[in-house]
């Protein structure tokens, strides 16, 4: 999905600490500790990581202090072993350049699960070793075998409620519901839980989603497509669509939902009704230089509950530890897309199945949003 | 000094220009070909695809259209800043150049996302003629295919008015002055006389911003409302998100190929002297 979630997590870091959210002393420590990394990271760049070092792969920027602060210096604190920030992002080709190298210089990759899944079965992967890592610390479904999931986020309905009175939209058919629903939409450029909402859009049961019929789904897609003002490809993009009133409704990522909500003074309003939780994941590399246990013993730790809400507070990002929930403060609770009361009222993408089938789906999807 | 050591001695200063062109171009570009055949299976599958596949089809086609549709606006008002810029008094002179060169000096990025904040549901021209209540509803100028045209368009005019500019330059005023000695009114000598003189700087003009406007991306992207407005578009769509990398490299190919027959006929009908004024 052209790594878009991740790449955006980074700029709703920075726009926090734009807002005040993050003080400015706490970004600058933050700051100053990637600074005070950098030459370490510099130097690690082409080299092996060491037996007493991990390196973790994400997307750079801001979501490396963050792993820094919430995973990496606690584990470091009490293991001993350092985590290393790379901010290059593994891309599924990266990480098969990495892997057909035969010296891997990565550790941790923080993927799609449905990469993880697929790289996995081509056996570039460590299989997760659940002795370590905890399984009763993941959500129910969670846990595969070559990718343990670290965070959640939604795809879910925001909507202008100054254009529909008292109107509250309660899930897909009102979104795909013009006459109901008047004005424009805005979808998702990669298409990921598009089908899905076509699907429920089109009166398809939560429940009987998978597998998908992805020829219904286009059909309804391309019958919607005058209604749909843009496909955003990125969480700013988003934002923009909505509260440039461009899109009187939009499918978007919940961790831009929150700031939109609070950008418009409360006028563009989301709802949990059959939102669409995708997860994050972490993986380890096959034969990576760290070691797999010490690789494993981080993905156990980067569970604790307490780490998880430093990026719930971070990011947005929804716990992948149920028991996280708890902690989130109550008027925090709303916008936590895991949270018990919000997850119900949602569908979890299959992970399996878009291992499987997303790059033909995909395909198939700018076909109809593009002839 | 003889002329063949002047030669060489030229080949020499260019030298690092073919190296860099070569490394950076010429050698990546050859890795793309070979895609193209290889990719998923040797043969030319892929070319068949580009040459049947409905949305490659469509998506060429909207391409030159807008890319006519382009040339065309960026070719006339090119013509009138060039006019103004080569035959205006100082300050229309002045202003004209102020016009060609500052957004010449903008980034692409910038000037999409301008035109964004203008051409938006709630924008500068939408926000304006709704409250003199010339519209009652938003016009739909942006996020589809007339904003990738408005956008490129006002990307591209400069590099038109420069050969144009250019082909006013060398007319001799003499000729001009002939034609109004013989009794030609002021509207005839311009017509029958000026315009003629200046074909040269306009099919420069028109090739220049032609071939440039194929290989639009950023543009598009934005401006576009995230469908694959383009063939550039189509590309890097191809190549960053499917597995298979063979038929983004194909129509790469095609591209180039096309751009590389129109630069031939540039180079036919104009001497690159002539192009950039």
């Amino acid at each position: 999905m052209d790594n878009a979630f991740q790449k955006d997590c980074l700029e709703i870091l920075a726009s926090k600490v734009e807002r005040g959210e993050i003080s400015r002393r706490r970004f600058t420590q933050m700051a100053a500790m990637f600074l005070a990394g950098a030459p370490a990271l510099l130097r690690s760049t082409g080299s092996y990581a060491q037996a007493k070092e991990l390196v973790l792969v994400n997307w750079g920027g801001d979501a490396m202090t963050a792993y820094d602060k919430a995973y990496g210096q606690p584990f470091t604190k009490e293991s001993g072993v350092t985590v290393k920030m790379d901010g290059s992002g593994p891309t599924e080709g990266a990480i098969t350049a990495q892997f057909k190298s035969g010296k891997p210089s990565w550790d941790l990759l923080d993927v799609d699960p449905f990469s993880g899944i697929s790289l996995g079965k081509q056996g570039m992967l460590e299989p997760i070793d659940y002795s370590i890592v905890d399984k009763n610390k993941m959500r129910p479904g969670f846990g595969w075998d070559t990718a343990a999931s670290t965070y959640f986020f939604s795809y879910i309905v925001a909507y202008d409620s100054s254009k529909f009175g008292d109107l509250v939209p309660t899930g897909m058919a009102d979104f795909f519901d013009v006459k109901k629903f008047p004005g424009k939409r805005s979808m998702y450029k990669w298409g990921a839980a598009m089908w899905e909402a076509a699907l429920m859009g089109d009166g398809v049961a939560p429940e009987k989603l998978y597998p998908l019929d992805l020829k219904r789904a286009h059909d309804k897609i391309a019958a919607f497509k005058e209604n749909v003002v843009a496909y955003w490809g990125g969480g700013a993009e988003s934002q923009s669509v909505l509260i440039d009133g461009e899109a009187s409704m939009a499918l978007i990522w919940s961790t831009r939902a929150q700031l939109i909500e609070q950008d418009s003074g409360g006028t563009i309003k989301f709802v949990w009704d059959q939102g669409l939780i995708s997860p994050g994941a972490l993986a380890v590399m096959k034969n990576n230089p760290g070691g797999k246990e010490n690789a494993m013993k981080f993905i156990a730790s980067a569970q604790t509950p307490e780490r998880q809400l430093e990026m719930f507070n971070l990011l947005g990002q929804g716990p992948a530890n149920p028991a996280t929930d708890a902690l989130i403060p109550d008027d925090k609770k709303r916008i936590n897309c895991v949270d018990p009361a919000n997850m119900a009222k949602q569908v979890p993408l299959d992970m399996e199945w878009y291992a499987e089938n997303y790059g033909k789906a995909f395909d198939e999807y700018t076909k109809v949003i593009s002839a | 000094m003889n002329g063949k050591s002047t030669h060489s001695r030229k080949l020499l200063l260019l030298a690092p220009l073919l190296l860099f062109l070569g490394l950076a171009y010429v050698a990546p570009f050859l890795g793309v070909v070979r895609w193209s055949f290889t990719m998923p299976e040797t043969g030319l599958g892929q070319y068949a695809a580009v040459f049947t596949d409905p949305l490659v089809q469509s998506v060429f086609v909207r391409t030159l259209r807008i890319c006519l549709i382009v040339t065309a606006a960026s070719l006339i008002t090119a013509y009138a800043i060039a006019y103004v810029w080569v035959r205006g008094s100082s300050v229309q002179r002045a202003l004209a150049e102020f016009c060609i060169l500052v957004p010449f000096w903008i980034s692409v990025l910038t000037r999409a996302f301008g035109w964004l904040a203008m051409l938006s549901n709630r924008g500068l021209i939408n926000t304006w003629l709704q409250s003199a209540g010339i519209i009652s509803e938003p016009l739909a100028l942006a996020r589809n295919e007339f904003g990738v045209i408005i956008g490129m368009t006002h990307f591209l005019i400069p590099f038109a008015v420069f050969p144009i500019a250019s082909a006013m330059r060398s007319i001799d005023e003499r000729v001009l002055l002939a034609a109004r000695g013989m009794g030609a009114s002021r509207t005839r000598t311009f017509w029958t006389v000026f315009v003629p003189l200046t074909y040269g700087g306009m099919i420069g003009a028109a090739l220049i911003v032609f071939v440039f406007a194929l290989g639009f991306f950023v543009t598009p992207a934005i401006l576009g409302g995230g469908r694959s407005v383009m063939v550039a578009e189509l590309v890097y769509l191809r190549i960053f998100q499917s597995p298979d990398w063979g038929l983004g490299a194909a129509i790469s190919v095609v591209l180039v190929l096309f751009i590389g027959i129109l630069l031939t006929l540039l180079r036919r009908f104009i001497k690159p002297a002539h192009m950039v004024g």
